[in-house]
């Protein structure tokens, strides 16, 4: 039969989790936000233990490396890393995000509390040359968490790229239980170009995975420019079971 | 007249025993052979690699040849024979469907196409910005490669001095050629090249019936790649059906089900890799969409081939209407459906609803043809 997720949720929700408060906020418009996209396969016999139950993954296993610098946003300016496993909630593309690193701990603490992201404190480095874009993660206890390039900077339109939706392992504060919270962004294109991925570091212990998080083999980089909408939160999923049983609907 | 053929992808479920590859494939080819006995026009297969458990076909030729030696009417056709020299060389095309061609008495289609999958293009290193400029320039040159008795070129994506391809095709001046039709507008690039348009996915009766009029307009005035104008228009749909209404209706929508559930854990290659070559997701939404769109009081979307004879008669009714010469069907997925249920489905399909669609010698033949 096809493979599912095999997370062990409460273990891993007691290293990443955050508690989200209700799911009543308000979108936040975010301008002129620079996306620094890297997809990598991962390897296929460890990503299973990498998502819950809830979704089962791409095949082949692909993983998301994102670095975003928000130059604006209702707490001020902040970068954002996550770590997204590609997969399927139901029928449809999700990444499930295993550790968000932000550097702004009013924005941490916001995203967490409004949109259940599983943030933690950390540098967050994203910068364009005129050769090749770089991100750079550091923990707050000072290790390499993340470091990739974009290599050879080429000009698409921002309709080549398809971003899809993420899902956030979350504590509901009301009773404490943990949820799948799903966060569908809206993206509206200012550019967009592509080039060759590099991946230069990536610690697994350092994204709440062990050691099953292993980048196998290079697919894309993009690098955008966009105005990012996060939007209300829609769909809210149970964590121990598969999404056709376990989604709600919480807003229309 | 509309015609009715089946079509494989060969879904195989976990665990990859040895014995359960094999039970897939005799299955097939049990269906094959029935289906020729009672009258279906075509088996058609696809070309896909690496997509575990939706599609373990991998080597259609051999499918196809072997489905070849089983029948004596139906046609065989590639859908498709991917068209990027990653992963088939067009020597080597040329070469295999016209041994097909002869092994078959002359009944080979060939379908052309690029795939869609980062599973696939990444999987051999093909790539994505390239395959619709490889898939153009390889349609140019297979018939040539057919037709004369010598041929050679100096092309973009690959070239040859001047050799000798053979065998040539038994069916002159060559077999008829089809393109598969996923993304929006590949249906005017099969009309403007002379080409069949081999629907892998429909969408709703208005936008099949607007496409077909658009390729028909077309191909009147079409520049032929090949030695002849193919005016075909094929479609793809799920079937099963059964005199119990409720039978029908439910083990259908198991069929419909487990394939939109298979069929969505592949990647697609729009997903992974931003490139214009892939405007959209490809044939798998699409189907997916098409297999879980809004259901009659049986559950099931409109324009599917699942229910009792009646239902799947009204369907294949309006494919007709909308100007389709061909509806290929998907049999099965995971082996959801017992073979005896294929089986049965395609007896039911032939003694109720073909005979619709058939002159009067055909009709003799559907009625008491079968097992």
């Amino acid at each position: 039969m096809p493979r599912s997720g095999r997370m062990d949720v409460q273990a891993f929700a007691a290293r990443t989790a955050r508690e989200v408060h209700g799911y009543k906020t308000e979108p936040w418009l975010l301008k002129g936000a620079q996306i620094l996209n890297i997809h990598y396969e991962l390897n296929n016999d460890t990503v299973d233990d990498l998502i819950p139950v809830t979704m089962r993954p791409a095949i082949p296993a692909y993983g998301i490396f994102n670095v975003t610098h928000y130059p604006e946003s209702p707490v001020g300016p902040f970068s954002i890393a996550e770590v997204r496993v590609g997969s399927r909630a139901g029928v449809r593309p999700r990444g499930f995000v295993l550790r968000s690193y932000v550097d702004n701990d009013t924005a941490a603490r916001e995203l967490s509390q409004r949109w259940g992201y599983p943030t933690t404190v950390g540098k967050v480095y994203l910068r364009a040359f005129h050769d090749r874009v770089v991100a750079r993660v550091t923990t707050g206890e000072g290790k390499n968490a993340l470091e990739m390039e974009l290599l050879d900077r080429d000009f698409i339109s921002g309709g080549d790229v398809q971003y899809i939706s993420s899902m956030h392992l979350a504590r509901n504060q009301e009773d404490s239980k943990l949820v799948i919270v799903q966060l569908d962004p809206e993206w509206v294109f200012q550019k967009a170009e592509r080039g060759r991925p590099h991946m230069i570091a990536l610690d697994s212990q350092a994204w709440g995975a062990g050691d099953l998080l292993r980048a196998d083999y290079p697919i894309s980089a993009s690098y955008t420019v966009c105005d990012v909408t996060l939007t209300k939160i829609r769909y809210v999923c149970d964590p121990e079971q598969d999404a056709f049983r376990g989604t709600t609907q919480v807003a229309a | 007249m509309m015609k009715f053929g089946i079509f494989y992808e060969i879904s195989v479920p976990r665990p990859w025993e040895r014995e359960t590859e094999k039970r897939v494939f005799d299955n097939c080819l049990e269906q094959v052979a029935l289906a020729d006995e009672l009258g279906f026009d075509s088996v058609w297969c696809v070309e896909h690699h690496f997509l575990e458990e939706y599609s373990h076909c991998s080597a259609p030729e051999i499918f196809l040849t072997a489905a070849a030696m089983k029948t004596k009417k139906m046609r065989v056709g590639h859908g498709i024979v991917i068209c990027v020299p990653e992963f088939n060389h067009p020597i080597k095309i040329a070469e295999r469907t016209a041994t097909m061609d002869i092994i078959s008495g002359g009944r080979l289609e060939v379908g052309t196409g690029r795939s869609a999958t980062w599973n696939e293009l990444g999987g051999f290193r093909a790539n994505p910005d390239e395959t619709k400029k490889t898939w153009d320039e390889f349609v140019r040159c297979l018939p040539k490669m057919w037709m004369q008795e010598r041929f050679g070129y100096q092309g973009r994506s690959w070239s040859m001095p001047v050799r000798a391809i053979i065998p040539k095709p038994y069916q002159k001046p060559h077999p008829p050629m089809w393109v598969a039709v996923t993304s929006p507008g590949t249906e005017i690039d099969a009309a403007e090249r002379g080409l069949g348009s081999l629907g892998l996915t429909f969408g709703s009766f208005h936008e099949q019936e607007e496409k077909v009029k658009s390729y028909r307009r077309i191909i009147a005035n079409c520049e032929p790649v090949g030695g002849f104008v193919n005016d075909k228009v094929s479609t793809v749909n799920f079937l099963f059906t059964h005199e119990d209404t409720e039978i029908g209706n439910k083990v259908g929508r198991r069929l419909l089900g487990t394939f939109n559930f298979l069929a969505a854990q592949l990647l697609a290659c729009r997903e992974a890799y931003p490139t214009k070559s892939y405007p959209s997701l490809g044939l798998l939404p699409a189907l997916r969409r098409e297999a879980s769109g809004p259901g009659d009081d049986g559950g099931v979307p409109e324009g599917i081939a699942i229910g009792d004879p009646e239902r799947v008669l009204r369907a294949c009714k309006k494919w007709e209407a909308c100007g389709v010469d061909r509806v290929n069907f998907l049999l099965n997925a995971l082996e959801t459906v017992p073979q005896e249920q294929v089986l049965n489905s395609l007896r039911v399909f032939a003694k109720h609803v073909m005979p619709h669609f058939q002159d009067s010698t055909s009709q003799a033949a559907a009625a008491g043809g079968g097992r």
